[in-house]
């Protein structure tokens, strides 16, 4: 057994082996579905969770080695689904199918916190983990852009 | 993704109705019946003169006393927009705001009206939901404006022609009256349908072409829209299965004792595999647990002895090009000709010139990001499934043929899905789940994992085309030959197909048949050679659009050089009587600037198609860079009569142009001594943004009164245009997909 903090929330996690990786005990064990499984191997950004505020993918990350920290998840992104990416993934329409945005938007959350300067290159840079098969890029960008744009405007 | 050459549907045969029956409820509710079209020689199923209890429609729309509005689309919406675009067409012509209606799946019970009007089966697919819909659908709203200004003007006492409506309500102007279109709805209901409606001019449509964005941008960008993956139900297990990793190998034995000692796994089962049904699953060693994760573990676990007598055992895919083309000269191979003028092998002795070129083409996975799961439970007689159904009939197929349940007694819950691009309209997964939901009597969620997604056979068919060209000495194309060698289509799997007298396959001689192809020479000699190796192939976003306009227009792009023409009018003047066509062309070479001269390290490329009922051309600007080349830019121009979501056909267009990168740097699938070789996306790479070129789309109107297909369109047109490209930049031809641009 062990305890982990998801979007503030602690939960005793039991019944499961220590190499259970995060995702599917985010998914099966708490029913935040919002993550979503891709590959498995790290390799397409779809599982893309926050740990103490940095992407990790959560289909590889042991959900034991993550007792201490802060977990979350697309479902604590923002407290009614208007953070400004989102709201701005909204403003874009940029899901198709929609599957992988749960990934794209913590990588993005994580990129857009992390004062790097924003543009066509260190958008690409940062986002390049993240597969999209419908082929959203261009509306990603962009979206991008135009949330890093309102955190920029002064109250 | 199907396509087939038909009439459209012949309007004496659509008839609305009033819905009776298990939907009838409060408030008005109009239908639309568009019966099974008569092009493939199916008759409609039902007598169009009665008007009785057994005609359900098709799409319908209800409008309810409290003025909200309900519209069901029979059509499968995989982020293709669908969902958004249809509703718009009814909403147009109802005058109501298409972003709040509500948008549902057909309901209970599931009916023969819902099958494909080409096709025959319950799909959806072929670019074909806008382009069969978009007039079926108007008039559906059209007919319940028409009741429901009736009733409005009935309750005032005036002429219906004197009331206006604007969303949802009905203005009478002169005496300043107005009602919600819910405060007449009941009154509607009970006057007759009318047998003609008037449909708007495009000049004065409000939403269609003014869609600002798809439904449910917001669930999904807040992890709340539910996918298939996200069922669970209460006494659930999670089945993976191990599938033969030889391609038709079968079950010798299993052990299944050190999976059954896995914490959460619960049962192993042998999947028997259904070679009898045409795309049927292989065979395979299911282990039932608690989690997908305890599945998988337990999964590792298993020993499983293959019979090892698989006729595949030996299969390599890269020995297929040189198999194919031996078969061009077996005696056993038929030729099913596509297009035939003139007499092309007479004139190879007294040509200047003679030019021909072999392109082959591989496998490729379709790999949508949420890998194929579905649910089903088995109870008091029934079965019930949950998930991603785009093919509804293959899940009713399921139940009749594993499970013995009629198609009464089957319902389905259908969930948007994760993507499909094809993959989604195999049914090998919907056999197996029905076989464990049988023979569990649990509910049973069947999950493949990325592996299980990129090894699950089905793929896009490998092919193999020669060509052959004949220039006169003032370098006028005089002679154009080509052998297409590729697998039949999966669209042998529908009632009565496999049966055509002609042997044609509409899916697999995309481009290649007079409509689509876009030149002409005085003799022409195209046709396809069918050829099967075996490997199940399956259904591929654009099919074979991809290799058919991969050679077609490389080699056009060859006889251009041979001729020393400029490509772009070389094209040009071997076009007849296609106009829009020809303006698509004309369009993209100026947007790209096609006659300004270019630096010494940078070249344009130049491919056209017609697919759909849609002209596009696609113009691939290619830069020479320290490892080979690069594409840099992209730019496609497309005529697709009207766009009913200019910004959807937009995205539709990218995510294509995205795939032919894909096809230009990745695609291709090997299968090695029987087995697929990739197992995952370290391994068989998908285009990242890191892979996108900076990209321009242009829109043409040309025929407003007729949207044509776009999800499949822009693909194709990439390999294509960047070989021309390279070839233009560094003398090489590629000739085959992918282009590895970093060897050029």
């Amino acid at each position: 057994m062990f305890e982990i903090e998801v979007n503030g929330v602690q939960h005793k996690v039991d019944a499961v082996s220590d190499d259970m990786p995060l995702l599917w005990v985010l998914r099966d064990r708490l029913g935040l579905t919002g993550t979503k499984y891709g590959c498995g191997g790290g390799f397409c950004g779809a599982c893309t969770v926050h740990m103490d505020g940095a992407p990790i993918r959560s289909c590889l990350y042991p959900a034991a080695a993550v007792e201490g920290h802060a977990i979350t998840t697309i479902e604590g992104l923002s407290e009614h689904g208007d953070h400004p990416l989102q709201r701005a993934w909204v403003a874009e329409d940029v899901p198709q199918c929609g599957y992988c945005q749960s990934g794209q938007l913590m990588t993005a959350a994580a990129f857009l916190s992390s004062d790097q300067p924003v543009n066509d290159d260190t958008i690409t840079a940062a986002m390049a983990g993240n597969i999209c098969r419908c082929g959203t890029y261009r509306r990603i960008t962009n979206a991008i852009k135009r949330a890093a744009d309102e955190l920029q405007e002064p109250f | 993704m199907r396509h087939r050459n038909a009439d459209t549907v012949d309007p004496s045969r659509r008839r609305f109705l009033k819905q009776s029956g298990a939907l009838a409820t409060a408030g008005l509710t109009v239908g639309f019946y568009l019966p099974q079209a008569v092009a493939a020689g199916t008759a409609g199923a039902v007598d169009t003169g009665e008007m009785t209890d057994r005609f359900e429609p098709n799409a319908w729309v209800r409008v309810l006393p409290d003025n909200s509005i309900k519209i069901v689309v029979a059509k499968y919406d995989s982020g293709t927009g669908t969902h958004t675009a249809l509703p718009a067409c009814v909403c147009e012509e109802l005058d109501a705001d298409p972003t709040q209606v509500e948008v549902a799946f057909p309901e209970e019970p599931f009916l023969e009206a819902y099958k494909h009007a080409w096709w025959g089966v319950w799909s959806t697919g072929g670019s074909t939901s806008i382009r069969l819909n978009y007039e079926p659908m108007r008039r559906a709203g059209a007919a319940a404006r028409a009741m429901l200004v009736s009733a409005a003007a009935k309750q005032w006492g005036v002429a219906p022609q004197s009331c206006s409506t604007s969303n949802r309500r009905v203005t009478h102007a002169a005496s300043g009256r107005s009602v919600s279109y819910g405060d007449v709805a009941d009154a509607a209901a009970q006057l007759p349908v009318p047998e003609k409606v008037e449909l708007k001019e495009p000049s004065e449509f409000r939403y269609i072409g003014k869609i600002p964005r798809k439904r449910k941008a917001f669930e999904k960008s807040t992890g709340r829209f539910p996918y298939g993956i996200d069922v669970t139900l209460p006494g659930m297990q999670v089945a993976v299965i191990q599938r033969t990793p030889v391609i038709n190998d079968r079950v010798q034995a299993v052990d299944a004792s050190a999976a059954l000692q896995v914490p959460g796994v619960r049962d192993v089962v042998v999947v028997p595999g259904r070679p009898d049904i045409m795309g049927g699953n292989q065979e395979g060693v299911a282990v039932l647990a608690d989690d997908f994760w305890s599945a998988q573990q337990g999964r590792a676990a298993l020993q499983v002895r293959w019979r090892n007598d698989s006729p595949l055992a030996g299969f390599d895919s890269d020995q297929l090009p040189a198999e194919q083309a031996a078969w061009l000269y077996n005696n056993n191979a038929m030729l099913v000709p596509t297009m035939t003028q003139g007499n092309a092998d007479a004139q190879w002795a007294q040509a200047e010139t003679v030019v021909e070129a072999d392109y082959p083409g591989y496998y490729k996975a379709q790999n949508p990001l949420e890998p194929i799961n579905i649910t089903a439970q088995v109870k008091d007689g029934g079965i019930t499934f949950w998930g991603g159904m785009q093919v509804p009939s293959w899940a009713l197929e399921a139940a009749q043929k594993i499970v013995g349940v009629s198609k009464e007694k089957t319902t389905l819950n259908n969930r948007v899905a994760g993507g499909s691009f094809g993959a989604r309209e195999n049914k090998y997964w919907l056999l197996e789940v029905a076989y464990l939901a049988k023979v569990t009597g649990k509910p049973i969620k069947l999950m493949n994992s990325r592996e299980d997604e990129m090894r699950g056979l089905f793929y896009h068919s490998p092919t193999f085309h020669r060509v052959k060209g004949a220039l006169d000495a003032q370098g006028n194309m005089t002679a154009f030959k080509l052998r297409a060698v590729s697998p039949r289509s999966p669209e042998q799997w529908e009632p009565g197909y496999a049966q055509r007298p002609d042997h044609m396959d509409y899916s697999t001689t995309e481009a290649l048949r007079a409509e689509g192809f876009a030149y002409r020479a005085d003799n022409m000699d195209i046709g396809w050679v069918p050829h099967e190796t075996g490997v199940p192939t399956g259904w591929y976003r654009a099919v074979s659009f991809i290799p058919n306009v991969f050679a077609v227009e490389s080699f056009i792009g060859e006889m251009a050089h041979a001729a020393q023409r400029d490509p772009l009018a070389f094209r040009l003047a071997y076009m007849q009587d296609r106009p829009r066509h020809a303006a698509v062309l004309r369009a993209a070479a100026k947007r790209a600037g096609w006659r300004q001269t270019q630096p010494a390290d940078t070249a344009l490329g130049i491919a056209t198609d017609q697919g759909y009922g849609t002209y596009i051309a696609v113009i691939a600007h290619v830069v020479k860079t320290t490892q080979g080349v690069a594409v840099k830019h992209l730019t496609c121009v497309v005529d697709c009569g009207l766009a009913v979501s200019q910004r959807g056909v937009e995205e539709q267009l990218y995510g294509g142009l995205m795939w032919g990168m894909g096809h230009t740097l990745y695609d291709k699938l090997d299968i090695k001594n029987g087995e697929v070789v990739q197992s995952n996306f370290n391994n068989y790479l998908v285009p990242r943004m890191s892979d996108m070129p900076t990209v321009e789309i242009e829109i043409i109107e040309g025929d407003r009164a007729n949207p044509t297909g776009i999800g499949e369109l822009s693909n194709p047109l990439v390999p294509p245009a960047v070989a021309n490209a390279i070839f233009r930049l560094t003398g090489e031809r590629h000739r085959s997909i992918p282009l590895a641009l970093d060897r050029v």
